[in-house]
């Protein structure tokens, strides 16, 4: 698993530099240098395997249904990227530690900025391409954080959002691609699917499959028509973009490319898609650079139009043009790196990037102008730079290329691109550093602290020696990589030299620095020319598609959910009622085996109490009390039918579930308008009626036939191992707590969060335009005590006993009726009881556990109790129970399961509390703005005191 | 004894069985709310009361044992029971303007509770308003 750490060392370490800032920045960049350091170290420990032609792998089965394992694999390509990723990750966390303000939360930067390495060297290590595809989007979720971190500002946060969308969106593609792939190859692994080649080549999925994965590939990478969002992401630090846009996230579109070039690669489609793209963007990019005045918008375009580039590269099907796309990563990543922090170096110390107000700062700060004139050479193409070496190879690949038979198009353009990127360079060093300075700045700016340009010239050494000696220094590593690329089709030998000769691609360059000379001259008549061309902004064109596509969204789901309860129940019903007709049309049916039981004068009688209580309520429905009685009316004939059919356990917790419900609908009842909605037409009422109808003979029908038949269930099971395996008699409570004990933990969660959104709902009932809606309720007369004697008296009376029936009631569930839900139901009527009688302050005051406090422990306890039996090597929830003897009780039975019951109750306990006080809470507030009764109406007696309107002062429920 | 125990329980039932049933019809028969209050509170009082002592009862014909949970029951009840009617008849009293009138004075101070609507004095800590 040595492989596989070098993707997670940099993800959990992600945790370190938040825990540090207490500390010095220092520290902080140091505790994230050193989970890089280290993946760096233990893929530097693989290097020589690598490097001797082996691969080196490691697996893990994580879904294998899906195809889905945890498998690395590291090849040459691999390490290549990974030694990118990581090194320059290293160099990047280095020189935040200097840019980055006092004010910048510095912790959090290095969080983002590890999970975004972890994730990017998950890409180019898996081996499995679902798993590549969950790194994939990992590094879209990272960046977005990244790009966003300085979210006070709203460039930031548009930028973030404009990225996520469009590489998480490809992301989407590219799964959709990777699947297709998989099916096409019929293996998920890597290693197999670019072994198989001829045979995905050659299957009907690789056009999708092809289309789909090229569209993650072009939006990750920025390729034309995707490339608006990278100036974007301009608005992320300047170590962010740095990282980001010169050797990371943007390459990961070019690694995919590469990695699956022996698949994918070789076929028409191929070279018209991927060639013509990247020399699409390489023009497009090079042309909108040149016009830029933001430093890093002209270094953001120049990345892709050498994105481009390289995409262009790969799109070829040849060797060569591999080595050069390979060869070309690497010098991009060093050049580029360099200039961005060297830009950003730029505008740390004169606050502006605007290129038309600098000039003249290579006086005041010669050591980053060296730096950045050899790294902005290297982009032009200047001999004896790493830059020139792989564009001459580039030019040697277009002119070898032939379009529809054309064999000077692509040569053409290519240098055209390259004139281009001559312009903007030399536009980009010149403007910031040379001729004359542009503003007189109040502080002169000058040399940064060696922190900020250390990293920029580590990065500038390769930058000039594998100008100088490409072939000793880059040679090995550009061989193994692009091997790696090809695979099994094998490569042309691969020679890295600075002289070729008079070589075609020599001619193309220098034309392309004539050009360039010439361009520059006369720059002030082409961009006059340019602004009075169509330029499409892109930014306007995302976001009215956006908004196009949230409007859209609205409509349908406005269009859906009507907010018609009736139309949702009826439409619910009716599926449910064709699914079922279907079901029973189209299969044959016997009558069911078993006799049919004589019906008794008790069960009779409350079935007609039954049918009359259902049929009140469907004529009374506008009486809204009415219907309540009747309502626990068919609540208490279900819970006496459960008796009957012995489910003494069922029917307590119907009985105590009827009561709960009663109270919270009498409460809620208080805050109802007093007027019912508009009786619907006849029509409605038929059709609605004859839905219900429908429905309830079809329910009844399947019951039927469903009792009077013999068939095997699971509750005999249940039945027989209730004593021997859970150790309780109760069945129903062993089901509950142990048989299916996961379940009940996940209910009791649903019920926390139930809760809880209650709270949160009800919370803001208080204050606002909702208090002030609740004040302008009238409640109609309000009793003068609101809280009265004898009320008070007895529910503190009962409070106790009812609260010792609850325990009672719980410690017998496990083996009579009762159990945990049941108690907790009890426990918390009696604790309601109190809000209601004494008023809410008065027993939010008194009550020393709060119902969230409560609603907490109750799901800690539940899965604590579970987690405990982890610690015997058991499954989460294994029930466990002995038998002791205790000097006084005599026998006592104590299993784990009643633990979990405990977070059951004060879970069950919490959730009704709070809900209920809540409402009454709300409720309150709506009583007092009520009006007394008119004093007219009062007995005749000896007149009061004073007049004692003062149920707004501090006293009995009053609101905090 | 057995037997006399056994005739204990039978007249218990029925004694039990009529208050309800009085109850009941007075509920349905009386002309007013006021009045008609009175038949709910005696069955659950005298009429609960008695068959749960018959159950008591006929617990120790059977297993020998007086069965204890009525008492229980019987606590629960004579504790809600009093407190429901005070609670109906209070809400009778406020929403009815014509029985205002008719009410007696209170010979105290305070008016009736139920509609002299007041300040009131805040609870000292761990004790019953006064």
């Amino acid at each position: 698993m040595t492989l596989a750490l070098i993707a997670l060392i940099p993800l959990l370490g992600a945790c370190l530099p938040p825990l540090t800032t207490r500390s010095s920045r220092t520290v902080t960049a140091w505790a994230a240098a050193a989970p890089t350091l280290l993946a760096l170290l233990i893929l530097a420990a693989q290097a020589p395997a690598v490097f001797g032609g082996e691969v080196v792998r490691t697996s893990a089965e994580w879904v294998p249904r899906i195809g889905l394992s945890f498998s690395f694999m590291l090849d040459g390509l691999g390490l290549f990227f990974a030694g990118l990723i990581l090194g320059i990750g290293l160099l990047i966390i280095a020189y935040a530690r200097h840019y980055l303000g006092r004010r910048d939360p510095i912790g959090r930067f290095y969080a983002y900025l590890l999970l975004f390495q972890g994730a990017m060297v998950g890409i180019v290590l898996s081996d499995n391409i679902l798993l590549l595809v969950v790194f994939w989007e990992l590094t879209s979720l990272s960046s977005f954080l990244l790009i966003g971190y300085w979210n006070h500002l709203p460039e930031g946060r548009q930028g973030a959002r404009m990225a996520l969308v469009v590489t998480g969106g490809g992301g989407l593609a590219l799964l959709a691609g990777m699947l297709l792939l998989g099916q096409a190859a019929g293996s998920h692994e890597l290693s197999e699917i670019l072994a198989r080649g001829e045979e995905v080549r050659a299957s009907p999925l690789y056009m999708p499959a092809l289309l789909l994965v090229l569209l993650g590939a072009f939006t990750k990478s920025a390729q034309f028509p995707f490339h608006f969002w990278l100036p974007h992401a301009m608005a992320a630090p300047t170590p962010v973009s740095a990282y980001l846009h010169s050797a990371t996230m943007v390459k990961a579109g070019v690694f995919l490319l590469a990695r699956l070039w022996p698949a994918l690669a070789g076929t028409d489609a191929w070279f018209v898609l991927v060639s013509l793209t990247g020399l699409a963007t390489m023009l497009v990019g090079a042309w909108i650079a040149l016009f830029k005045d933001d430093l890093k918008a002209i270094l953001a375009y120049s990345t892709v139009s050498h994105l481009g580039m390289m995409t262009m590269l790969l799109g070829f099907n040849t060797g060569i043009a591999v080595i050069a796309a390979v060869f070309h990563i690497l010098n991009h990543a060093t050049f580029k790196a360099a200039l961005f922090m060297s830009a950003g170096i730029v505008d740390h110390e004169t606050h502006t990037r605007d290129i038309r107000k600098l000039g003249g700062l290579y006086w005041l700060m010669p050591v980053t102008g060296t730096l950045a004139l050899i790294a902005g050479a290297s982009m032009a193409g200047v001999p004896l730079l790493n830059g020139f070496l792989s564009k001459e190879m580039m030019l040697d690949a277009a002119a070898e290329a032939t379009l529809a038979g054309n064999g000077w198009v692509v040569a053409t353009l290519a240098t055209l691109a390259a004139l281009l990127s001559v312009a903007y360079s030399a536009r980009f060093v010149f403007g910031t550093f040379f001729g004359r300075p542009r503003t007189a700045f109040e502080h002169p700016p000058h040399e940064p602290p060696p922190g900020l340009w250390l990293p920029v010239a580590v990065l500038v050494v390769p930058v000039v020696a594998i100008g100088l000696l490409p072939g000793p220094l880059a040679g090995p590593i550009v061989e193994m990589t692009a091997a790696a690329v090809a695979g099994p089709a094998g490569l042309p030998p691969v020679k890295l030299t600075l002289w070729h000769g008079i070589t075609p691609a020599l001619v193309m360059s220098v034309a392309a620095f004539a050009g360039a000379a010439l361009l520059l001259l006369l720059i002030h008549h082409v961009e006059r020319a340019r602004l009075r061309l169509w330029r499409p902004e892109a930014k306007a064109m995302f976001d009215a598609t956006v908004a196009a596509a949230v409007a859209g969204a609205r409509r349908l789901s406005g269009g859906l959910h009507t907010g018609s309860l009736p139309r949702d129940l009826g439409v619910i019903v009716l599926a449910i009622l064709a699914v079922g007709l279907a079901g029973f049309l189209g299969a044959t049916h016997a009558p069911g085996a078993r006799e049919v039981q004589p019906t008794g004068i008790p069960a009779l009688a409350a079935w007609v109490i039954l049918v009359a209580a259902c049929a009140g309520l469907a004529v009374a429905h506008r009486n809204r009390l009415l219907t309540l009685i009747l309502t626990s009316v068919v609540g208490l004939i279900v819970s006496l039918a459960f008796l009957q059919f012995s489910a003494p356990d069922l029917a307590m917790t119907q009985i105590s579930v009827e009561v709960v419900t009663t109270i919270l609908l009498l409460l809620a009842l208080n805050l109802l308008p007093k007027t019912t909605p508009a009786e619907p037409g006849t029509a409605r009422k038929l059709r609605d009626g004859a839905i219900a109808a429908a429905a309830g003979l079809g329910a009844a029908a399947l019951a039927f036939a469903a009792m009077t038949r013999d068939f095997e269930t699971i509750s005999t099971y249940h039945i027989e191992q209730s004593k021997p395996g859970g150790g309780g008699t109760n069945v129903v409570n062993v089901i509950l707590v142990d048989f299916r004990g996961f379940d009940t933990f996940g209910e009791i969660i649903v019920l926390g969060i139930a809760a809880l959104a209650i709270h949160a709902l009800l919370a803001t009932a208080l204050r606002g335009a909702a208090a002030r809606r609740l004040d302008a309720m009238r409640m109609g007369e309000v009793s003068g005590d609101a809280h009265p004697l004898m009320l008070v008296v007895a529910t503190r009376v009962l409070l106790p006993l009812a609260l010792t029936l609850a325990a009672y009631i719980f410690l017998r569930g496990h083996n009579q009726p009762g159990g945990g839900f049941i108690a907790g139901l009890i426990a918390a009527i009696a604790l309601i009881m109190q809000y209601m009688a004494s008023g809410h302050a008065w027993a939010a005051a008194r009550a020393r556990l709060q119902p969230l406090t409560m609603i907490g422990a109750g799901v800690l306890i539940a899965g604590l109790t579970g987690m405990g039996s982890w610690a015997f090597g058991r499954p989460f929830l294994t029930s466990t129970f002995g038998y002791f003897h205790l000097p006084i009780a005599g026998e006592v039975e104590l299993a784990s399961a009643m633990a979990f019951d405990l977070g059951v109750f004060l879970t069950v306990v919490g959730a009704v509390v709070l809900a209920l006080s809540h409402i009454a809470r709300v409720e309150q507030r709506a009583e007092r703005s009520g009006h007394a009764p008119e004093d007219a109406a009062l007995p005749p007696g000896p007149p009061t005191a004073a007049p004692r309107i003062g149920l707004r002062t501090p006293a009995y429920g009053r609101e905090d | 004894m057995p037997a006399a125990l056994e005739i204990a329980v039978t007249v218990l039932i029925l004694a039990g069985a009529f208050f309800m049933f009085v109850g009941s019809y007075g509920l349905a028969k009386l002309p007013d709310m006021m009045r008609r209050l009175h038949g709910p509170t005696k069955a659950t009082t005298l009429g609960v009361g008695a068959i749960l002592v018959a159950s008591m009862l006929d617990a120790l014909l059977v297993t020998g044992d007086l069965s204890m949970h009525e008492l229980l029951i019987a606590v629960f009840l004579f504790l809600t029971a009093p407190v429901t009617a005070n609670m109906i008849a209070k809400a009778y009293i406020l929403r009815n303007r014509a029985e205002r009138a008719a009410l007696p004075p209170t010979g105290r101070p305070a008016g009736w509770a139920t509609l002299v609507r007041g300040e009131v004095p805040p609870v000292p800590e761990g004790s019953i308003r006064p």
